[in-house]
């Protein structure tokens, strides 16, 4: 209901900034109107520059977009392969996937990023490697300790015994075990990537630093903060909401 | 003692893997870092001055013998010049961790320590006031970027409230406003993992026994559940201790505190690999520090781990 709810509130708000023209070039500058308040020709006013607040915002996102994709798409992806090895796989894998994913659990991303754009550049890419060094750990031992408990129980074993098939008796006991506690970390993660994505672009590494991002908005702007915080608040505002949709959308275990 | 024994074994092992790794990585990236050196400092290069430069540092060795130059460099504190500033690593770290030190084990202190009663206090009466609190802190610590809420206090405490000096280098700014924003990103964790370790005790049939022997519920929640809520917080404090370190370097950047942060920043965008691998050897040391000292204390107070 609520996922419904905020889906629905998405699809409208999207619909209405595109009614209001605030998909256009996020670099069209106007000298003759700068610092200007939100008005209905730019609904967040308009920046040092005179770009318009909104759209900048809009193209902002695309970032964070990217990294949210790439650790629910890659990161879960591995990390269940890695559980499944952990769980289920002869000894050495087991032991040393799993000595893996809990040194991998302790790695800070955000000093992974630093250190992988010192070595490859900073860009898009660089992050994605950044959160996919991080991200499956957590994955690979939920999974791995759901199938451990799984195999311990009667319907497991006796599913066993009818003869399914190992692919067919995960899917049909293990995913809907899973789902919650994945889509738990899920919402975590997303957030996290998030934030990581718009630190290293307040730090300076963002991936094309033409581009707007969040982050290197918030320091580009950072010294309107005395004077027009509204240029600064509301990059952060977005980070901030985007972060907390992404935990009630995914989380389902508070309710 | 000879758990002990293997404990500083496998440690050991894991920051040797590690840094090994990271070393290959370095040194096996496109870019020489004689011709990127030369290149800086705008000198005419020939063949014999690369030669030269590359036997002054070590680099016509086979990369196993550089390696263990370097191990055995880092072991004594020789850590080499950095390439950007041509001065002593060793030196210019030694007079950049206290600061980095003081703000992320002096804010995890305050952290664990807040978090912990304000884990009891929530934990004490479900659905109360601190319960809520807990849960908004934990919450703001997730999804709030460290820098921004570092940004904004800088704004309402400095300019608005005019309480600090906001672009001073005095020890509230540097030091202390760093570290209190590191405690407002673990303090609610804490809560939240302590809280789960006293409530459970709470369900447990020898609290029960000990209200229906006429105590008090605080007293008895504390009496019997502050190990419980001080064992969850230590299982769930040693990943915190290492996420540290990210932490601490937002802190640092946003306060323009002169820690080890602060200079690596710089060094990524010289690419200043002097700087990075001892960087990346301490990181190492201290993650793993971490992960298997947590372990070992855990065993500790509670036999029932393996």
């Amino acid at each position: 209901m609520i996922r419904l709810a905020i889906l629905l509130a998405l699809g409208a708000a999207l619909a209405a900034l595109w009614a209001a023209g605030a998909f256009g070039d996020p670099h069209a500058v106007d000298l003759t109107n700068r610092l200007a308040g939100p008005s209905p020709l730019h609904l967040l006013g308009t920046d040092h520059l005179g770009r318009d607040l909104a759209t900048r915002l809009i193209w902002g996102a695309m970032p964070s977009l990217m990294a949210i994709a790439i650790v629910l798409g890659v990161g879960i992806g591995l990390g269940v392969l890695a559980g499944g090895a952990i769980a289920l796989g002869p000894a050495p894998l087991r032991d040393s996937t799993q000595w893996l994913a809990e040194t991998a659990l302790a790695v800070p991303s955000l000093v992974t990023a630093l250190v992988l754009s010192a070595i490859f550049g900073a860009g898009i890419l660089t992050i994605a490697a950044a959160l996919l060094v991080t991200s499956w750990a957590p994955y690979a031992l939920t999974i791995a300790a759901l199938l451990d408990r799984v195999r311990a129980e009667h319907y497991w074993r006796a599913s066993e015994a009818l003869g399914t098939p190992l692919s067919a008796g995960l899917r049909r006991h293990l995913l809907p075990n899973a789902w919650p506690a994945i889509g738990a970390l899920a919402g975590a993660d997303a957030g996290r990537a998030v934030i990581l994505v718009a630190s290293l672009g307040f730090i300076g590494l963002s991936a094309d630093t033409g581009r707007p991002e969040w982050g290197a908005m918030i320091h580009e702007y950072r010294m309107f903060l005395f004077t027009e915080p509204r240029l600064v608040l509301a990059p952060i505002l977005a980070c901030t909401c985007v972060t907390v949709l992404l935990h009630v959308t995914l989380d389902a275990s508070d309710r | 003692m000879a758990g002990a024994l293997g404990l500083v074994g496998r440690l050991a092992l894991s920051w040797l893997a590690v840094v090994a790794a990271a070393f290959l990585l370095l040194r096996t990236m496109p870019g020489d870092p004689i011709e990127m050196f030369l290149d800086q400092m705008s000198v005419q290069s020939g063949p014999e001055i690369v030669a030269a430069y590359r036997a002054a540092w070590g680099l016509d060795e086979p990369l196993t013998w550089q390696f263990l130059h370097w191990l055995e460099g880092f072991v004594t504190f020789d850590w080499g010049v950095s390439f950007e500033t041509g001065r002593p690593v060793a030196a210019d770290f030694a007079a950049r961790l206290p600061y980095s030190a003081a703000i992320g084990v002096g804010g995890m202190t305050l952290a664990v320590i807040v978090g912990f009663l304000l884990g009891y206090l929530a934990a004490l009466r479900t659905g109360g006031a601190f319960d809520a609190i807990s849960r908004g802190l934990a919450v703001a610590g997730q999804s709030l970027p460290a820098f921004a809420v570092g940004l904004v206090a800088l704004w309402v405490l400095g300019v608005e409230l005019r309480w600090i000096d906001a672009f001073g280098g005095g020890p509230v700014e540097r030091i202390v406003m760093p570290m209190l924003l590191v405690t407002f990103f673990s303090v609610g964790a804490m809560a939240r993992l302590t809280r789960a370790g006293f409530a459970e005790v709470k369900r447990s049939p020898y609290f029960r026994t000990a209200l229906a022997k006429g105590r008090s519920r605080p007293a008895a929640l504390w009496h019997h559940g502050r190990a419980a809520g001080a064992l969850t917080l230590i299982a769930g404090l040693a990943p915190e201790l290492a996420w540290i370190i990210g932490g601490t370097a937002v802190a640092e950047i946003v306060f323009g505190v002169p820690g080890i942060s602060e200079r690596v920043v710089q060094a990524v965008s010289h690419r200043d690999y002097a700087i990075l691998q001892p960087y990346i050897a301490l990181l190492a040391l201290w993650v793993a520090l971490v992960l298997h000292g947590a372990r070992g204390v855990r065993r500790a107070l509670d036999p029932r781990i393996p």
